[in-house]
């Protein structure tokens, strides 16, 4: 049985890893590209937010590869991507595809509903469908960590590269020795192994980045087609990128043991009681935690309309921006977004931090110019009294 | 007396007979801001920017108003509707609106906070912590509470037995008893307008193209005039999951009749809807596919802070127009 599912990034190696195991044919989708978006923007409602889009676009592909089965998960509110994969189908078999589609639901986690599908997609029987799913489950886990780990070295290392595209072929590298590696136990070095390959690289470490955080919904900020690869355009521009999402960041957090996103929401609180849905009570938390860490700057990246991110852009502009002082960069994503635009706002936000920067330094060089003038007349009197 | 604001929007056109049943029977004074009119749709969209639904923006500006028309308010009142049943959530921003207008006002008198979420707690006890927020004795609240959960029974029967929603909200405001249904003429047409009521009755944006479709020689029809058995069963958004947006239940389960059943009752539907509606950009790819399979004639039409043109009326006038060549041709054949 071929299957696949939509794209999101590198996460795609993580989901390979959990259905591997249960003896399906994985395909990865075709990356995203400008064929992809045309095709979602053309069958999808117009008001959709954009990952809906690109999913349809992705699944068409998929199809027309043939490979027709095709899983992706589901949510029960509060927003919209509970209704994602109904009205994806329908508007599929109104135009005439012939496939499957099976929901991976990610409610909550610890219900377990999920294990449910994971058994429908299964092709063993008995003990060995049991012992399938508990490599799936743990190679995705353990895979989807390692995913993460590589892409934090992404974003920490790329502003520093001598060599231009040195990252790059790294993460490729790293990513392609992932997925070649199927047996749990070849996984247990892999973190050395993502450090090592990161040391090995040519890296100005005198070099001082300026220090960025970057957030957003999920899917436009994993999908590097669709948020025209922000991260490598910060790190090219001198940010060292920051970014606790994840895929494994989200799962963790599904399973109730994601402390980071309870120290996140506990920061959110005054703001933001409660999840009403995306990042947005996190994004919330992660602002202030970013201006109370020394960081320059803070992105935040959302598919245009998505309810839950422009309620937490506006909590950040109308009240934590006056009380924090973090520039913020919103960045709607959709089909039309222009990349020149894009360019040049990220030049112009650079510019501030760097201006932001200059005088928080020259503050404090003033600051301890002061003390130490005050401490020298101190010493001076102690001396006289003497 | 306790001075509690509220603003004229959103919410305000399902719940407001509640509220106010409540709140009086709580001893208090409850003031509203104006009807809708240009210098507030003008307000709203000046502080909410320009990606969030037109609502919200009216919302806005409504708090806007109240805060200035009333700068004397003890409370203002603001809903937080997160679940009214076990399974639901309502939309995203009914779950922080107090947030969102919190972070925008910063100096508004305090929020009195009308939290629903039925995923933990019985509604009746969400209404009591509510009263509490007054600092009323809980005998108290709950006496005043059922009392108003009778009172928005009684608002309903009068709207299913076809009293317009904006007559039997004005009656609600004024504390007067609600008004006899007019005779209603028969008329050939039947358009059934779909949407959340504060796309449908809120008639400075939509021009109150309720009024005119009639003027137009056709009975119109809203949700709220359908009879009780409609809004019985949850409905499915696939074979395996249910329908989970609370706010969006009713407008499926209409579309859900008039698929099955109902498709005679009505010649058209048009659906109202807000720019950058979140549930409804995928709600109404639903109900346009079901009617276009029953062969209802349907038509969207979104409604913005622009929309307030000549443009919708001619959309309208085309659409009846078509219907009603439609039945003629079928009467002849
Ligand atoms: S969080 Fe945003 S992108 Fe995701 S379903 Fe909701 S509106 Fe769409
Ligand atoms: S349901 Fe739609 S119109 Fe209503 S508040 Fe939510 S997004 Fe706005």
């Amino acid at each position: 049985m071929k299957i696949t599912f939509p794209n999101m990034g590198s996460a795609i190696y993580a989901f390979k890893a959990l259905l591997e195991p249960l003896g399906a044919d994985v395909v990865f989708p075709p990356p995203v590209t400008k064929e992809t978006i045309d095709l979602g923007v053309k069958y999808s409602p117009e008001f959709v937010c954009f990952p809906f889009k690109v999913n349809v676009g992705d699944f068409i592909r998929s199809i027309e590869s043939g490979v027709t089965n095709l899983i992706t998960a589901t949510d029960f509110g509060p927003c919209r991507f509970g209704f994602y994969h109904a009205i994806q189908e329908r508007i599929l078999r109104d135009l005439g595809y012939d496939f499957r589609m099976i929901a991976l639901p990610q409610g909550d986690l610890l219900e377990f509903k999920w294990i449910k599908t994971l058994d429908e997609v299964c092709e063993y029987t008995g003990l060995k469908k049991l012992s399938a799913a508990w490599k799936g489950v743990r190679l995705f886990l353990i895979k989807a960590k390692l995913i993460e780990d590589i892409e934090n070295a992404e974003g920490k290392y790329r502003c520093r590269e001598v060599n231009r595209g040195d990252t790059d072929r790294i993460k490729r590298e790293l990513l392609e020795k992932l997925d070649a590696t199927k047996r749990l136990k070849d996984l247990r070095n892999f973190r050395n192994v993502i450090h090592e390959e990161f040391q090995k690289m040519d890296m100005d470490m005198s070099f001082e980045p300026l220090k960025v955080f970057l957030t957003g919904e999920i899917h436009v900020t994993l999908e590097p087609y669709v948020n025209r690869d922000l991260k490598k355009k910060l790190g090219k521009l001198g940010c060292e990128v920051t970014q606790t999402l994840s895929l494994h960041d989200w799962i963790m957090h599904k399973f109730h043991v994601n402390f980071h996103r309870k120290e996140m929401a506990h920061l959110a609180r005054p703001h933001m009681p409660l999840d009403i849905g995306g990042e947005a009570v996190w994004v919330l938390g992660e602002y202030i935690w970013a201006a109370t860490h020394g960081y320059d700057g803070f992105f935040h990246l959302y598919p245009f309309t998505c309810m839950p991110e422009i309620t937490a852009r506006g909590i950040i502009t109308n009240k934590l921006l006056k009380e924090y002082d973090l520039p913020p960069l919103f960045v709607s994503l959709d089909e039309n977004l222009a990349e020149a635009g894009l360019i040049t706002r990220l030049e112009a936000m650079v510019d501030l931090m760097h201006g932001k920067r200059k005088k928080k330094n020259e503050y404090k060089q003033k600051l301890n110019a002061f003390m130490d003038s005050e401490k020298q007349d101190y010493l001076a009197n102690q001396q006289q009294h003497k | 007396m306790v001075r509690v604001g509220i603003p004229r929007a959103l919410l305000y056109f399902k719940f407001f007979p509640l509220w106010k049943k409540f709140l009086d029977e709580l001893g208090c004074e409850v003031v509203l801001s104006p009807k809708t009119n240009q210098k507030i749709l003008e307000k709203g969209v000046e502080i909410g920017f320009n990606e969030l639904c037109l609502p919200i923006k009216l919302y806005y500006g409504h708090m806007a108003k109240l805060l200035d028309k009333y700068p004397d308010l003890d409370y203002v009142f603001i809903p937080r509707y997160i679940a009214l049943d076990t399974k639901g959530f309502y939309c995203p921003k009914f779950l922080s609106l107090p947030d969102a207008m919190k972070a925008n006002f910063h100096d508004m008198p305090p929020v009195l906070e009308w939290e629903v979420n039925s995923k933990q707690n019985l509604k009746a006890v969400w209404a009591i912590a509510f009263g509490r927020q007054l600092g009323m004795p809980t005998t108290r609240i709950m006496d005043a509470y059922s009392k108003a959960v009778h009172y928005y029974k009684e608002y309903h029967e009068v709207l299913r037995k076809g009293v317009p929603v904006p007559d039997a909200l004005e009656s609600v405001e004024k504390g007067e008893p609600f008004p006899d249904p007019s005779e209603i003429e028969e008329k050939p047409l039947t358009i059934f307008v779909l949407g959340h009521p504060y796309n449908t009755f809120e008639e400075f944006t939509n021009m109150s193209m309720m009024e005119k479709i009639q003027e137009m020689g056709a009975n119109v029809l809203a949700l709220e005039n359908l009879p009780e058995r409609v809004f019985e069963h949850r409905v499915k958004v696939s074979d395996k999951f249910d329908n989970y947006w609370g706010n969006e239940q009713d407008i499926l389960q209409a579309s859900n009749y008039f698929y099955n059943s109902g498709a005679d009752e009505i010649d058209g539907v048009i659906f109202l809807i807000s720019f950058a509606c979140g549930p409804d950009s995928l709600i109404a790819e639903i109900v346009m596919r079901d009617m276009k399979d029953r062969g209802v004639p349907y038509m969207s039409l979104i409604l913005d802070e622009h929309s307030g043109n000549a443009g919708l009326m001619t959309r309208i006038e085309t659409f009846v127009e078509m219907i009603k060549r439609k039945k003629l041709m079928e009467v002849t054949h």
